[in-house]
């Protein structure tokens, strides 16, 4: 690092610095200057028009002993388990499909891909409809009348299958790639060794796109997490299941922006990062049990 | 090659900070005004008020800007902490007082020298009001709630349509008789305050604020009876529970020809007329039924709000925008506000001009009905701390109505979360 550079390579790497400034200036005024002032926020109590006051641990305090706030964050837990591992694991289904000698194949690519493609709040509209427990199409088609949306099981699992629904296209494409990373001679080998479908699977595949695996787990570990547009939009506030399904970020919102208690809701949020550090670490943790970094 | 590639860095440079700096504000406003507003059925009534400003000085424009409701209060509150108002603003008397008492707007006690003011109702002027009395908005409509109602369910049912001598027996006693004749549901009562249990309250000489907003109104019998016989009407099959309101609005219910009877502000009317053009001709609006045996009062009321046109109080000498300002609680401005039909003038005489704009549609709504609720309304409920218990108090609602409160204990709380909030309020 502290070798003497060569006129043309310290010309270089101020080019360098100015190119990567835009995302660096960017990332620190976007992303970590409102973190730290959140942080700071979750201490004070804050009072409208920004105005606020030092108030120590009190919001922590105000939290922890709140009821709704425990279920809140249950919820998003709750939200996690149904949403990650059945979201990735047809994500793998579809990616492996798609990488298969199929016709169409670039079509079935962009037609898995859409979901991504459209406004969150759009999807949550046409979802809604079709959950409407008096007039949706999927009562009609169960031929059943379920209050989808509004008996406190099933709205939570109304909410995990529309977020399901929309990202599988988008982790089966971060998978697809890691399954065209493959190379072919592998699984000819396997074959010539007698190695079925199942075996090659798992012993070829699996190990062999376990990174990409990892980090689309993570991605969507923390989005799950973080859900909130999802549930805004599928729930109502007036909807009485909303305490069954209110997830952390949804409870903020609620808490910052129409009951204007920012420094509570701040302390949600510092919550969150906690328990979104929390469950990344372990998997990081857990990672070294189950990835492959050895191609 | 290396110098057009600098060239083009700089310009782009040039260009970012260009657009850094468009984000501050100067000082004065220099005749280009901006118009914030979260209605956008009322975005050409707003714009005909612009181009006529415009007519008059050719020196001031004003843009019309549209905002969804709820991220209209974000983003102002957002603008207001940060100082970057928008030139005029619409004000909602849900947070009029937050805002005015917080010396956010620029007070227009006295804007005119003349007797403008007097052309106005007093609950219009109240409906501008903060807490000191002195007015930080030019009243810009006023509005009512009222029963609206289809008639071919009534005619199905053969129960005579809803009129002056309505009370509650017989608007549940006509949604049984539909709901026996059509399977439709009859009256739709669900959680709302201002187009729901507010307006019974009233009828039944109850009240949710006392009159020197010092204390809750939950606690006292006739807004306990009330409001019991409010939460109670989902008990009946001829309406729907709350968790169906919860997926289906009360508007697109009655619209979509579900049922019979739902509580609409007069602000909705022309945008459901233009909105549902096969539902013109089939449905009409009615005074609001009146309480058969008040506790007190003679059982009529209807909860009467007001928007009002604000500016931010930086801008108290600014000639520009108070000159705007000025016009638009004129006569003229407000009968061009009152012809487009979205919302009613808060100018007295300019009401015809809101009953004519109806006179467009081939069926004619009995709009007279909302104009002579005004005799006996109620202003809007509103304190300063409404904003802190507004949501509280809609979530108690909700307990009662999904059954993990019973309706003493629900009001009991509500009683309780608006006094807090008062309490708080008034250190």
């Amino acid at each position: 690092m502290w070798k003497r550079q060569s006129i043309a390579a310290k010309r270089e790497q101020r080019w360098a610095w100015l190119m990567v400034a835009p995302t660096i200036i960017g990332l620190l005024v976007l992303n970590y200057y409102p973190l730290i002032q959140t942080f700071i926020l979750s201490f004070s109590k804050t009072k409208t028009f920004g105005a606020m006051e030092f108030n120590g641990i009190q919001n922590y305090t105000d939290m922890f002993a709140t009821p709704e706030f425990w279920k809140a964050t249950w919820n998003t837990v709750y939200f996690c388990i149904l949403t990650v591992p059945v979201g990735i694991a047809l994500a793998l289904i579809v990616a492996i499909l798609l990488n298969a000698k199929v016709k169409f194949k670039s079509g079935f690519r962009a037609i898995y891909f859409l979901p991504m493609v459209c406004a969150p709040a759009a999807i949550a509209m046409v979802w809604r409809w079709m959950f409407n427990g008096e007039y949706g199409i999927i009562n009609t088609i169960i031929n059943a009348k379920v209050n989808w949306l509004t008996n406190p099981t099933t709205a939570i699992l109304a909410c995990a299958i529309v977020a399901i629904w929309s990202s599988i296209g988008y982790d089966a494409v971060l998978l697809l790639s890691g399954l065209q990373n493959i190379s072919k001679t592998y699984y000819e080998a396997a074959r010539i060794d007698g190695a079925g479908p199942i075996k090659q699977f798992f012993s070829i595949t699996m190990p062999m796109i376990s990174p990409t695996l990892f980090v689309t787990l993570i991605m969507r570990m923390m989005a799950s997490l973080k859900v909130y547009d999802l549930i805004y939009m599928m729930i109502d506030q007036t909807n009485p299941v909303l305490p069954e399904v209110q997830s952390l970020m949804y409870l903020f919102y609620r808490e910052a922006f129409v009951a204007g208690n920012k420094g509570y809701a701040s302390a949600i949020v510092i919550w969150t990062i906690l328990l979104i550090g929390v469950v990344t670490i372990f998997q990081f943790i857990g990672q070294k049990k189950w990835v492959n970094y050895d191609v | 090659m290396k110098h057009t590639k600098r060239i083009i860095a700089l310009v782009l440079a040039c260009v970012l900070a260009l657009a850094l700096t468009a984000c501050g504000k100067g000082g004065k406003s220099d005749g280009n005004l901006t118009m914030q507003i979260w209605d956008n059925s009322q975005r050409e009534s707003m714009q005909a008020l612009a181009d006529a400003y415009h007519e008059l000085n050719p020196d001031v424009t004003i843009e019309v800007q549209v905002t969804s409701w709820d991220e209209y209060w974000t983003k102002l509150e957002a603008a207001a902490g940060s100082g970057n108002l928008p030139d005029i603003f619409w004000m909602h008397t849900n947070y009029i007082l937050l805002y005015a008492d917080n010396g956010m707007l620029a007070d227009v006690t006295d804007l005119y020298d003349d007797d403008t003011y007097s052309h106005y109702s007093d609950i219009s002027i109240a409906n501008t009001q903060g807490s000191d009395g002195r007015m930080y908005g030019i009243p810009k409509d006023k509005d009512t709630v009222c029963l609206v109602y289809n008639k071919e369910m009534f005619d199905a049912a053969g129960v005579s349509y809803p009129d002056e001598n309505w009370t509650w027996d017989d608007l549940t006693a006509a949604s049984q008789a539909i709901y026996d004749a059509t399977g439709k549901y009859g009256y739709m009562a669900y959680a709302d305050d201002q187009l729901g249990y507010w307006n019974f309250v009233y009828q039944n000489g109850g009240y949710i604020l006392n009159d020197d907003k010092t204390a809750a109104g939950f606690d006292q019998p006739a807004t306990i009876d009330a409001m019991k016989f409010y939460i109670g009407l989902q008990q009946n099959d001829w309406c729907p529970t709350q968790t169906y309101f919860a997926e289906t609005a009360p508007g697109n219910a009655f619209f979509s020809e579900q049922g019979a009877m739902f509580l609409e502000g007069t602000w909705n009317l022309m945008a459901e007329m233009k909105n549902y053009p096969e539902m013109q001709g089939k449905w009409d609006v009615a005074v609001l039924p009146k309480c058969p045996d008040p506790v007190s009062g003679d059982g009529r009321a209807t909860i009467s709000n007001g928007l009002c046109y604000a500016t931010s109080a930086d801008n108290q000498d600014d000639e520009i925008i108070m000159g705007f300002l000025k016009w638009l609680g004129t006569e003229e401005a407000q009968q061009i506000h009152s012809s487009y039909g979205a919302a009613i003038s808060g100018y007295e005489g300019t009401e015809q001009a809101w009953i004519d704009a109806f006179d467009q549609f081939d069926y004619r709504l009995n709009v007279e009905a909302c104009i002579e609720m005004f005799d006996y309304s109620v202003q809007s409920v509103n304190d300063a701390t409404r904003p802190n218990w507004k949501s509280k108090v809609s979530d108690e609602l909700l307990k009662i109505y999904s059954g993990e409160l019973g309706v003493d204990e629900g009001l009991a709380n509500m009683n309780t979360i608006v006094n807090d909030a008062i309490a708080e309020g008034a250190e």
